[in-house]
């Protein structure tokens, strides 16, 4: 049975802190998003390469991105480069962690992507003139966006709640870290938490409904 | 469709087994249950941690199994991190906090505090290649300690309060903030004299050094118990005063860190 007293006042004057760290959530995911995106195409492409140097490292990225927890990649981005004197501060630690992460799935998403286009339509562009290099960039990468950008949209959700774990590598910038600090001093947990929740939500939900408004304008024909 | 007969006796019931547990108090309820729970961390040598067989044990650990024995009840130790203290108590999988928990005047307003049953001073812990001999040494370094805790945030507010080029990162766990340490992701923490020594004594980290005191007001911790739990509360009060005056606190404190122990109160005013 829960024995507790909410205490709603003092908890809400903290919440310009609590959203001055979810900017810092915010601009983590988005940042992560775009490293995860350019490294993503490339590993895709690396993966079908046919160069078994080129694709036995993106398979090895995208297995590891996609079968350990991300919090252990955060870890080891921290603790596990620190062992060997590589020191990245807790921000970049979490910011290439979920970068890493969301490579590895934003390859797969958009090797399926790539195979869903017809690969008549880079024979008949072939064709027509253009290189191989001009037809990918002409031809195929706007297709494959199109058909991945629901999935990217998802994973940049993920990324949003995945950066959440920072505060085990001592980041308190961010809002879960924000939220941490404030519960360790105070101990008002339920209070700080359910902030902390509603206010995650309407992250995720501001970036589904304005990935929804960019899709409704960009892919109109 | 629910008859109206068996939704009227489902209240009923429902009613009395409420009226019945409003009317036990926790202690009540510890009492008949037969079993102490307690929340104690057990990475916070030598107040708890876990023996070489991976068995929970230090002060915090003998003096919930002293609670628990003066209760006539068994003990168990549910682990809890710092952070997580009070959310164990208050959602109901510990009864009492037995964590060395500082009772500052915030934390009372969530939480309900015995008197002390501990009290620490703080000391700065670094590697021996830093050329930190002092407290004051710390201003422009790079430090770190356990999220919320009472040197983390003297330790914090002395950085700021310096804003000499340092800076403060939190950990969730006080093995992480070693692991940091070790490593260099930090150049010193402030900690309790008994951590400091534990931790050097385990051999495991070469280069730790103590290197003065830090300056903080004695750091007096308490047990914790839901808030609302008076006669609880009453009852841990009356624990530690008898720990105290049969000499077990002594004895206790002899066992696991050796010297003197504190005083648990404090000159020219009452509790």
């Amino acid at each position: 049975m829960l024995d507790y007293t909410f205490h709603w006042r003092p908890a809400l004057r903290a919440l310009p802190e609590m959203l001055s760290g979810a900017l810092v959530t915010l601009e983590i995911a988005v940042l992560s998003m775009i490293l995860g995106t350019i490294a993503g195409v490339l590993l895709a492409l690396a993966r079908q390469s046919g160069n078994r140097l080129l694709s036995g490292f993106a398979t090895g990225w995208i297995e590891l991105a996609r079968n350990t927890p991300a919090l252990l990649q955060v870890y080891m981005a921290y603790f596990g480069l620190g062992s060997i004197g590589i020191f990245l501060d807790s921000y970049l630690s979490v910011l290439l962690g979920i970068a890493f992460n969301n490579a590895g799935y934003l390859a797969e998403t958009f090797r399926g992507a790539m195979r869903a286009i017809p690969h008549t339509q880079v024979r008949a562009a072939r064709s027509l003139g253009m290189g191989s290099a001009k037809a990918f960039r002409l031809i195929v990468l706007p297709q494959m966006f199109r058909i991945a950008f629901y999935p990217m949209t998802n994973q940049m959700v993920w990324a949003i709640l995945m950066t959440s774990i920072g505060v085990i590598v001592g980041l308190d910038t961010d809002l879960t870290g924000v939220t941490q600090e404030l519960n360790v001093r105070t101990f008002r947990t339920f209070e700080y938490f359910a902030i902390a929740a509603v206010l995650y939500y309407l992250i995720a939900k501001l970036v589904t409904v304005s990935a929804r408004l960019m899709a409704w304008r960009l892919f109109r024909y | 469709m629910i008859k109206p007969t068996a939704l009227v006796a489902g209240m009923a019931i429902a009613l009395t087994s409420f009226g019945s547990t409003a009317q036990a108090d926790k202690l009540d309820d510890i009492i008949a249950s037969g079993t102490l729970k307690c929340a104690v961390t057990l990475d916070f040598p030598p107040m708890g941690f876990r023996d070489e067989s991976n068995q929970p044990a230090g002060f915090d650990v003998d003096t919930c199994r002293d609670l628990a024995a003066a209760l006539g009840v068994e003990a168990e130790i549910v682990e809890t991190p710092f952070p997580d203290r009070i959310p164990a108590l208050v959602s109901g999988r510990a009864d009492v906090g037995v964590a060395s928990t500082s009772d500052t005047l915030e934390r009372a307003k969530t939480i309900g505090f015995s008197i002390p049953y501990f009290a620490f001073q703080m000391v700065v812990l670094t590697r021996e290649d830093t050329g930190i001999d002092a407290y004051e040494d710390l201003a422009d370094k790079r430090v770190g300690s356990v999220a919320g805790t009472y040197e983390a945030i003297a330790l914090e507010d002395d950085i700021d309060e310096w804003d000499a080029g340092g800076s403060f990162r939190p950990y969730q766990t006080q093995a992480d903030v070693f692991l940091a340490l070790s490593q260099g992701q930090i150049d010193a923490t402030v900690v309790t004299n008994t951590v400091a020594q534990a931790t050097i004594d385990t051999g495991n980290f070469d280069g730790f050094v103590v290197q003065g005191d830090a300056p903080y007001i004695t750091d007096y911790v308490s047990l914790i118990a839901p808030r609302m739990e008076q006669g609880l509360i009453n009852y841990l009060n009356l624990f530690v005063n008898q720990q105290v005056r049969t000499g077990r606190y002594e004895e206790l404190f002899e066992k696991w860190v050796g010297g003197e122990a504190p005083k648990l109160s404090v000159n020219g005013v009452y509790y």
